[in-house]
């Protein structure tokens, strides 16, 4: 391990908590729970380039930056470098620190059994399967929230509800859940929080769509 | 805010109905006195009270909480101004807004004339008028308009005035129950020092502060209790304290009890300035650079300066005059300088702040300091005050729609001159730019939880996130998850009683599962010793906190990090300290089991700067007149008077 970032915060619901480590040979893995590329788990390899990249950027970084009390209602993010052990990096702006933070986006681009949701017609919102190992799931209660805009960020509508699935389902490569929505001819952006499980652990989780709108 | 967002569930639990332990003798007297535990009580208390026995006391309670509590006034204080609008005979309707419109709301929902409780915005909306035709209607007004009109208004004055007061309980050594608490809240409100803890038991500590107020300021012979006169004293001078039932729906809601003076701004860095560096180094043009000039010309700048907030030559020259003999001559006004400018110049009608500040929310310190300090400006204009955040968004660009929330959440304030009859509106924008002045966001794609530095570009709750990180870079702190002491200052409340009688689990009890729970990293077993045992937020939950301040200290050891799921970083190992919050934050892992636990032992406020969704207080939400306060002190600096911030 050449670097590892945890990212918490029990103030949200579902709570944030996710992590991402990268090897020395490039594999990089952790796990998502509140996310727009899916939720669940998350394994593969950086290339090289992009590999040699981080490797700058951790031994430029020396030693532990000096400490600064992290702004008002943030999280806690841990960094792990095997040089300076775990430092606390909430508020800071090192590019250490963002490039940590990407790294949390970039897990997303290697799926290997996660869920996330998208919003292939007007009135679905879709449940899918991402990666190459099976998943499971409970969908008993999975609360989804559609916001619509118009423009810039312009609100044009904010609905809710509760759809009910299966109490528990392994999903599988090419597995779907739809779940009906309020339909709208604004941009939607999607939340579905439902529940994966792992061994006896149940992990309340948030998949979400959130495609960027374009800047006027 | 509006009338829509008036229906808010509940997350604290009310007030418990007083139950009172009887002392081991029914006997009144001196006969309790062993029972206080301090000879110096028990002499006193054998006969009338000599100036050496009252001396003797005010050892105990302190000399100068009898001083405050003898004192002219006794805390009492002058009755408070009549709201602005208050006091007009004007029909009052839908749309109209204000302080009349607040008072309104409080009467309407005491009188359960509302569905719910109303939310004390003081904003006329349906609501608010469907409580004025209920009330008509209940009075016989014919027709019932929905108008506060003045029949309607004397009638409601009326129907408020005629509820009954609380029924307070005998409170005696050994008493517990929500009415102590409300006693706690109120000798706390007059002075009483030490603090007591709110936490509903009658306790040896207790027994000083009411000795030492019967004493002091009831001047009678000290009897150790609370009876019908004293609590007919302290709740004349103090209000709320007491637990009632609003709108027809009854809801039983605690009255808020005023104690101090609020300072919701965050804890100023020790040894920083509240102005910027200005001049070479520093800032050279902008509103600090003309409250220099102005300051400069105040102290006595010949020729006076022009106040274009550009710092050239004559600017440089007025200053490098002014230090001579007072700071070192630099040319730059520096913390320093800016002291001893204060100190002879102190108001001006324009300024600029930068606030190094720290907050201490759920055991963890958080801040905005260095570069990431608060920075705002101010200036008073000719019908109004105008403060500024000039922020630098970087990232994405930021949404219209924030800096329309911005306004929309904070502009409810005029400060107001009672002596004078004089207003001003007091108007917040948040405007886009960058350099010294600025302060810097982070704007990022999708949806999250926002901080003062990071805001989320499709936040789905911008309405009132942003608002409340608005709130941040003017310096407020945090309303949440604070310990007793944090919440009294920031809020100018006392800590609620909510929950005095617990789940009948021994506090020590709790306190001792809490530790094991920390000993083991086991948050989910520290949710179920807390809130799984039926602990709220309130006066049991402060037993808890002191029980478990009186355990021996313990070392926890580090953790390696866990890859979960969910995973847990690398948690260094703990000292235990004794202090609750920090332990719980310092000892589990940050997550919902922790948070949910750090709430009951904690206090929030429902207002913009705390957590309405998970508190609720319909007479303290939104933005509140404390929030504003700095912004009146630097009017009556300016234009002297003091000026308070009413509803507008």
């Amino acid at each position: 391990m050449i670097l590892r970032l945890v990212v918490t915060d029990g103030s949200q619901t579902p709570a944030v908590a996710e992590s991402v480590e990268v090897s020395a040979d490039g594999a990089i893995s952790g796990w998502r729970s509140v996310s727009e590329g899916g939720v669940g788990w998350f394994a593969g390899v950086l290339p090289a380039a992009e590999l040699a990249g981080l490797r700058d950027l951790i031994g430029s970084a020396g030693s532990a930056p000096p400490a600064a009390p992290p702004p008002p209602d943030s999280g806690q993010e841990m960094l792990e470098l095997a040089a300076t052990g775990p430092i606390a990096i909430a508020g800071l702006g090192s590019p250490l620190a963002v490039a940590a933070r990407n790294l949390l986006t970039r897990l997303t681009d290697f799926p290997r059994a996660a869920v996330a949701v998208s919003h292939p017609s007007p009135t679905v919102a879709r449940l899918s399967h991402r990666g190459t190992d099976p998943i499971r799931i409970d969908l008993t209660t999975v609360e989804w929230r559609e916001t619509a805009w118009r423009g810039y960020y312009e609100s044009a509508g904010d609905w809710s509800g509760v759809a009910a699935g299966p109490p528990e389902v392994t999903a599988g490569p090419g597995w779907t859940f739809d779940i009906p929505i309020v339909p709208t001819d604004a941009a939607v952006h999607l939340t579905a929080d439902f529940t994966i499980l792992s061994g006896s652990t149940r992990v309340p989780v948030r998949a979400k769509h959130t495609p960027a709108l374009a800047a006027p | 805010m509006t009338d829509a967002s008036e229906a808010i569930l509940p997350e604290r639990k009310p007030p418990d109905p007083v139950t009172v332990r009887p002392p081991e003798t029914e006997t009144a007297g001196p006969v309790l006195l062993p029972g206080a535990g301090n000879a110096a009580i028990a002499r006193l208390l054998q006969g009338s009270p000599s100036p050496a026995a009252i001396a003797e006391l005010s050892q105990l309670g302190g000399n100068a909480q009898l001083a405050r509590l003898a004192g002219p006034g006794g805390g009492s204080g002058a009755p408070p101004a009549p709201p602005v609008g208050g006091g007009g005979v004007a029909d009052v309707r839908v749309g109209a807004h204000g302080e009349a419109v607040r008072d309104a709301q409080v009467k309407l929902s005491r009188v359960q004339a509302s569905a719910d409780p109303l939310t004390e915005d003081g904003r006329f909306g349906p609501l608010t008028e469907a409580a004025v035709r209920t009330f008509q209607t209940s009075v016989g007004i014919v027709p019932a308009t929905g108008v506060l009109d003045p029949v309607t208004k004397a009638r409601l004055d009326a129907a408020f005035a005629a509820l009954p007061p609380p029924v307070r309980a005998l409170l005696t050594m050994g008493s517990t129950g929500a009415d102590v608490g409300f006693a706690q809240q109120k000798l706390n409100a007059l002075g009483a020092s030490p603090r007591l803890t709110v936490n509903a038991v009658f306790d040896g500590s207790m027994l000083v502060g009411v000795i030492a107020y019967e004493i002091g300021v009831l001047k009678r012979f000290p009897s150790g209790t609370i009876d019908a006169p004293m609590w007919a004293d302290l709740d004349a001078k103090v209000k709320g304290g007491f637990v009632a039932p609003e709108g027809a729906s009854g809801r039983n809601v605690e009255q808020d009890t005023p104690s101090g003076t609020a300072n919701s701004l965050g804890t100023q860095v020790a040894g920083s300035s509240l102005h910027p560096v200005t001049g070479a180094g520093g800032l050279t043009q902008g509103p600090a650079v003309k409250e220099l000039q102005q300051k400069l010309n105040t102290a006595g700048a010949a020729p006076p300066l022009v106040v274009d907030g550009v710092f050239g030559p004559k600017t440089t020259a007025a200053l490098q005059t002014f230090q001579t003999d007072k700071v070192p001559v630099t040319g730059t006004a520096d913390k320093a300088t800016w002291d001893a400018l204060d100190a002879v110049a102190p108001g001006s009608t324009v300024g600029a702040v930068e606030r190094q500040w720290t907050e201490v929310v759920g055991g963890a310190t958080y801040g905005m300091t260095g570069g990431n300090a608060s920075r705002y400006s101010w200036e008073i204009q000719a019908k109004r005050m105008l403060v500024t955040v000039k922020v630098n968004f970087v990232g994405l660009a930021p949404p219209g729609a924030w800096f329309t929330h911005v306004q929309t959440a904070w502009n409810q304030y005029m400060g107001v001159e009672p002596a004078s009859g004089k207003s001003m509106p007091v108007d917040f924008r948040m405007i886009r730019g960058a350099g010294g002045d600025a302060e810097t966001v982070q704007v990022v794609a999708g949806t999250g939880r926002a901080n003062a530095g990071q805001w989320y570009v499709a936040d789905p709750n911008a309405a009132s996130t942003i608002p409340h990180e608005f709130g941040h870079l003017i310096g407020l702190q945090d309303e949440y998850q604070l310990h007793p002491g944090d919440y009294l200052r920031a809020t100018g409340h006392e800590p609620p009683v909510g929950d005095a009688t617990g789940p009948g689990v021994p506090a020590a009890t709790i306190a001792t599962n809490l530790q094991n729970a920390m000993v083991a990293r086991n948050s989910v077993n520290a949710r179920a010793a807390s809130t799984g045992a039926g602990v709220h937020e309130g006066a049991f939950a402060q037993q808890v906190v002191e029980a478990y301040a009186k355990l021996p200290t313990t070392n926890v050891p580090a953790v390696a990090a866990s890859p979960g799921p969910p995973p847990v970083p690398f948690q260094p190992a703990v000292a235990l300290t004794g202090d609750l919050l920090f332990d719980l934050n310092a000892a589990l892992p940050d997550d919902k089991d922790r948070y949910a636990t750090i709430q009951v032992f904690s206090y929030s406020s429902a207002s913009l700067m705390g957590d309405p969704g998970r508190e609720f207080d319909p007479h303290d939400h939104g933005a509140q007149p404390r929030h504003i306060a700095e912004f009146m002190a630097i009017l009556g600096r300016a234009l002297g008077g003091t000026w308070e911030a009413k509803r507008r």
